[in-house]
């Protein structure tokens, strides 16, 4: 492996996105109104004008392309436009490691990593693997759904339950994400889910995909969020300090292939994790920073236990460790790894880990709702799903 | 549609995955060979994962494995599958086989929940979906 010469390289500028609204709350407006206002806010706080974004990144197959984004703005040419692999939020640090190699290789000096969801108008995904016409360009779907299994829920319990058979994690383990979620939310004026909940609360909602219960699950939302890459050097002309990118890495090991939409042919020690123990070697290699260097930690959220193996991918703690890791007070905003302290998917917003990179940078510029003090290094990671899942590592210093 | 669990979408076969199925339909497990190295893969695909070896043969198997993990879903995922009520979903790891664990998502029939445990024994039998289409499925090991 050569020396990690992009570490640092490009930086983060601007940040923005719309308003959180429910479940096809902005069905009216649609994905694409939703995207520009993001990006035109994304621009505003970085202080260019949306005309100069040249380049384009986005992940999770976005409706909103660069083919009808840079018309929109009038953006005198396109330079770049890059496409992430991988499902849902998978894809997100593959983004910014498209939009960092543009502008650090000069193919483009602004790129807008962004992502809108607006899902009243599209199927829900496990309608969508539900219906008869399963499409021949993803056979591997004929070997799961037609037995049952759907949705994300299903994936994840399985991993989950796998987890628990092994090391004995609990479900008062998962509980304690989701109530730490509800804290971080209770001081952030913008999040959906913002009431304190008990380990009774958890136990008492309804069972989803056993051994996930409804508050192990995050809630599909309405929403857009972009931010602004640009070069090192350009960003220190910008309007806000700069936040360093110090890496952004995409994988997934050993026969990981579709993650938990596949048939489960990893290792057992993968099957049971968020499938991002190859990403966290990769992020921490480039960037020359390890777990002890991280001050915040944003950990994709759609369902609690995948935090637990999140924080084990990425050597927080030992393999089968994470239950008593977070039981014991680490993730809360006083404990030794602040995680989520926006809320996160689970209880400001679910927006594919874009409001994570968009936390990540408040933190790292001072003004986070829930600020960590001091904090210089924030680990942002992507969502554990079908290859290439992703992370990226942000720093405040150069 | 499946006999067991109507509603639920049938599987599309492809040049690759056609013959799983045919055998399927005629209540045979098969599982991809290498015919190079020997190597057990699924689900169906191009290469082996070890040798890389293009050539591949169906090899017939008996069906016995163990549950590597489960899920029960209680919670339809749209209205139309309510009637399915509480169900499970199972990943199966076959016992008896070459190179890397070969597991399937199945599901194990006449349990209900609470009564699925990891490393549990099944053995296999079928869900007639229609003429051409049936499910491998799996229900507790009847023989030690
Ligand atoms: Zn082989």
């Amino acid at each position: 492996m050569s020396e990690p010469w992009l570490s640092g390289r490009a930086a983060i500028v601007g940040i923005g996105n719309t308003a959180f609204g429910k479940r096809g709350e902005f069905a009216e407006r649609g994905t694409f109104a939703l995207a520009v206002e993001a990006i035109a806010k994304a621009c505003a706080d970085a202080g260019i004008s949306p005309q100069q974004v040249d380049g384009w990144a986005s992940y999770s197959d976005d409706a909103a392309t660069p083919a009808a984004l840079a018309p929109a703005f009038g953006c005198e040419r396109v330079r770049y436009a890059g496409m992430a692999w991988g499902g849902g939020g998978a894809g997100m640090g593959g983004a910014f490691l498209n939009a960092s190699m543009a502008v650090a290789t000069g193919q483009a000096d602004y790129v807008v990593v962004h992502r809108s969801i607006c899902q009243a108008g599209g199927s829900r995904f496990g309608q969508a693997l539900a219906r008869s016409d399963l499409s021949a360009s993803m056979p591997e779907i004929s070997f799961t759904a037609p037995f049952g299994q759907l949705s994300a829920a299903h994936m994840f319990a399985l991993a989950s339950r796998r987890h628990m058979h092994r090391f004995g994690t609990s479900e008062e383990q998962f509980a304690e994400v989701s109530i730490n979620a509800r804290l971080m939310a209770a001081n952030n004026p913008v999040a959906r889910f913002r009431d304190p909940i008990s380990v009774e609360d958890h136990h008492a909602s309804r069972m989803i995909a056993d051994p996930l219960r409804l508050l192990d699950c995050c809630m599909e939302s309405d929403v857009a969020g972009a931010v602004v890459v640009t070069s090192a050097e350009r960003a220190r002309d910008c309007a806000r300090d700069p936040v360093y990118i110090a890496a952004a890495a995409m994988g997934a090991p050993y026969r990981w292939a579709m993650g938990m939409m596949g048939g489960g042919n990893m290792s057992d020690d993968d099957f049971a994790s968020a499938g991002q123990r190859t990403v966290a070697e990769d992020l921490y290699r480039q960037s020359g920073l390890g777990p002890d260097d991280v001050d915040v930690a944003m950990i994709y959220d759609h369902f609690t236990p995948m935090v637990l193996m999140g924080l084990e991918d990425f050597g927080f703690c030992g393999k089968g460790e994470s239950g008593d890791f977070v039981q014991e007070g680490r993730i809360r905003l006083d404990g030794a790894l602040p995680v989520n302290t926006h809320g996160g998917n689970l209880a400001e917003v679910y927006a594919h880990g874009i409001t994570h990179v968009h936390e990540a940078v408040r933190q790292l510029r001072g003004c986070a709702n829930n600020q960590v003090e001091d904090a210089r290094v924030s680990l942002v990671v992507g969502g554990s799903g079908p290859t290439p899942t992703s992370a990226v590592m942000l720093r405040s210093e150069s | 549609m499946s006999e067991l669990r109507p509603g639920l979408p049938e599987p599309t076969a492809t040049q690759i995955t056609e013959g799983f199925w045919q055998a399927a339909a005629e209540g045979r497990l098969v599982i991809q060979r290498c015919r190079d190295c020997g190597a057990h893969r699924h689900s169906p695909t191009a290469a082996c994962y070890r040798c890389q070896s293009q050539s591949w043969d169906w090899d017939e198997h008996s069906g016995r494995g163990r549950v590597f993990s489960y899920t029960w879903s209680h919670h339809p995922v749209h209205p139309g599958l309510a009637h399915l009520g509480v169900y499970n979903v199972s990943v199966i790891e076959l016992d008896d086989t070459e190179g890397d664990p070969v597991r399937l998502v199945s599901f194990v029939t006449g349990v209900e929940p609470g009564e699925l445990e990891i490393d549990q024994a099944v053995e296999l039998h079928f869900d007639r979906v229609n003429d051409e289409t049936a499910l491998p499925v799996f229900r507790p090991s009847r023989t030690p």
